[in-house]
């Protein structure tokens, strides 16, 4: 409680207070940067209550702060003294109030893109794991494919782009095909060498067991190469979005990639950036939910 | 002439590539009686751990060959338990699903629930019931190996083969894991074959019946030396015992010959 001066709390008034001075740009509702400060302060506030670790807390509130200071220097290089160009740098209310009027369009290209995103990803998930795990398994075969997944593997994915428009139907098609590729090597090699490089002390473990095949490949190699997998479909999921994005650049007609292709052509940047900083959002929600299903199939893990 | 659990009749063990063949056992033979606890000893490198793996059917030898109630190994097997210094257990599975996954492969029609019984009740029996939830890395090594002596013994098998089970363990913890083996072994309706891998003079005396002693380059059996001592052994009293010292002076010596043979030669071991 004594910490009322604390650099958060400052900051926040400043946010506020800042309102009185009068706005240089014409026609700026400052409403939605007042609500984006309050949110963020009602957001410190109910953490602070309810979460108990201290460290937390405390984390938190300097990331609010960091936030809050870069809102400030925005608000005021734009809207108050108008530093900037106006063209190119909305103010945060022009922004914030976007997202109010566009969340259809953002809904609409979130769900578009995701259905790319998942399609591609999942499949690769779904071909290079039980691929790895049984040529991985097989000493003689791992051998053989090691070399070829060296040739194969380092090829950038984008290279693929015109050829998959041109061998398939539809660009949602193709689109899936390019995000499959891409997430499915880095996924296949660190299956591979995970399932290669289990301890033997395990195998002999469960060799002593007596564990039939089936349950060697699945019960024992499977999770003693999770570790490896899944810094395998980190990256597999890091290049998904990167290529995602690409390929709605290129060729799409909706989804989030294109939402801000669409509106630079047209030179709306205000929109531009609200499709930027919704990607990013999204990409922090699908990020913190990969590192969740992480956490709880290595939780076994000190 | 009382039929033997484990016959090994001139085992060796070649590991041999394109320039070098590797003598790792040679010529082993001896037999071990149903119920009967013997330990190996030996020097690092004598092929005490070779010999187990051969046993527990891992490896197969080169020349000779490895009977078990009169029928040559095939390969691992349900009726020997293996527990080895490290990673007996996996580390993925709670305590309680270790001893339920080792049990599942004997019993593959017995319910979810019958196999939860058999292994909360070898966990109370090692002292480990409250922990049966927890992970391997949740646990000290002396506690991992009482979770690795609970499944061995769960799934009870005739014979028992142990690869230094205590060499990772404190000393205290050590003493408490020995008896602890002891109880288990007695406590059963029919005492289990053990065979002990070992580099501790005093486990191999407090624990067996007999010890075998090999020495290492190539590894062969140096000597069998029978221990008499009446069970149960008070460890305090066996150990001023003139016969304990005698004994273990004997064993010192035919374990340090074939290091001060070695350093003298071309080679040194530590």
């Amino acid at each position: 409680m004594k910490k009322i001066l604390s650099a958060t709390n400052v900051l926040f008034l400043l946010a506020l207070l800042l309102e009185l001075i009068p706005s240089k740009r014409e026609g700026i509702e400052p409403l939605y940067y007042i609500a984006v400060v309050l949110f963020l302060g009602l957001f410190y506030i109910l953490n602070a209550v309810f979460t108990k670790d201290k460290e937390k807390v405390e984390t938190i509130g300097d990331v609010t702060a960091i936030i809050l200071s870069l809102l400030i220097v925005w608000e005021l290089a734009t809207a108050k003294f108008d530093l900037l160009e106006k063209f190119l740098f909305p103010a945060p209310s022009v922004v914030f109030s976007l997202f109010i009027s566009e969340w259809k369009e953002l809904l609409k290209g979130f769900i578009s893109s995701i259905q790319l995103l998942f399609g591609g990803y999942v499949l690769a998930l779904l071909a290079a794991i039980p691929l790895a795990l049984f040529i991985g398994w097989r000493k003689r075969l791992y051998r053989a494919v090691k070399p070829l997944t060296k040739v194969l593997g380092p090829i950038p994915t984008i290279v693929y782009i015109p050829y998959a428009i041109a061998l398939l139907p539809t660009f949602k098609a193709s689109s899936i095909f390019i995000i499959f590729i891409g997430a499915f090597w880095p996924i296949f090699i660190n299956t591979l060498n995970g399932v290669f490089n289990v301890e033997k002390r395990i195998v002999d473990s469960a060799k002593a067991i007596n564990v039939n095949e089936r349950s060697m490949l699945f019960n024992v190699i499977l999770p003693a190469a999770m570790p490896s997998i899944i810094s395998g479909a980190t990256i597999g999921l890091v290049l998904s979005f990167i290529l995602l994005t690409a390929a709605e650049m290129i060729g799409a007609t909706s989804g989030l990639g294109w939402y801000v292709k669409y509106f630079s052509d047209f030179a709306d940047y205000p929109r531009v950036i609200v499709g930027i900083i919704f990607i990013g959002f999204v990409v922090s929600v699908i990020t913190f939910l990969f590192d969740k299903i992480e956490g709880y199939l290595l939780r076994w893990r000190s | 002439m009382l039929k033997s659990k484990i016959t090994l009749k001139n085992v060796s063990l070649n590991y041999s590539d394109q320039n070098n063949s590797f003598c790792a056992i040679k010529e082993i033979s001896f037999s071990i009686k149903k119920g009967e606890f013997v330990s190996i000893i030996g020097p690092s490198g004598c092929g005490k751990s070779t010999l187990l793996s051969l046993l527990t059917g891992l490896n197969f030898p080169t020349d000779g060959y490895i009977l078990i109630d009169g029928e040559q190994i095939q390969g691992t097997g349900t009726e020997r338990g293996v527990v080895f210094q490290h990673y007996s257990l996996f580390p993925w599975m709670s305590a309680q699903k270790n001893l339920i996954f080792g049990l599942k492969q004997l019993h593959r029609k017995k319910s979810k629930k019958e196999l939860e019984e058999i292994a909360d009740k070898y966990l109370s029996m090692v002292g480990l019931k409250d922990f049966k939830n927890k992970y391997p890395s949740q646990l000290s090594g002396g506690m991992q190996q009482r979770v690795a002596i609970a499944r061995a013994f769960a799934m009870n098998p005739g014979i028992l083969l142990m690869d230094e089970p205590f060499g990772a363990v404190d000393a205290k913890n050590r003493v408490i894991l020995q008896e602890l083996l002891l109880n288990l072994w007695n406590n059963g309706n029919e005492r289990k074959t053990i065979i002990l891998v070992t580099h501790d003079i005093d486990e191999a005396i407090l624990l067996s019946d007999r010890i075998i002693v090999m020495s290492a380059s190539p590894g062969t059996v140096k000597e069998e030396i029978n221990i008499d001592f009446e069970r149960p052994r008070e460890r305090s009293l066996l150990i001023k015992s003139e016969k304990y010292a005698k004994l273990r002076n004997k064993l010192v010596n035919l374990f340090y010959d074939d290091l001060i043979e070695k350093i003298g030669g071309a080679e040194v071991v530590i």
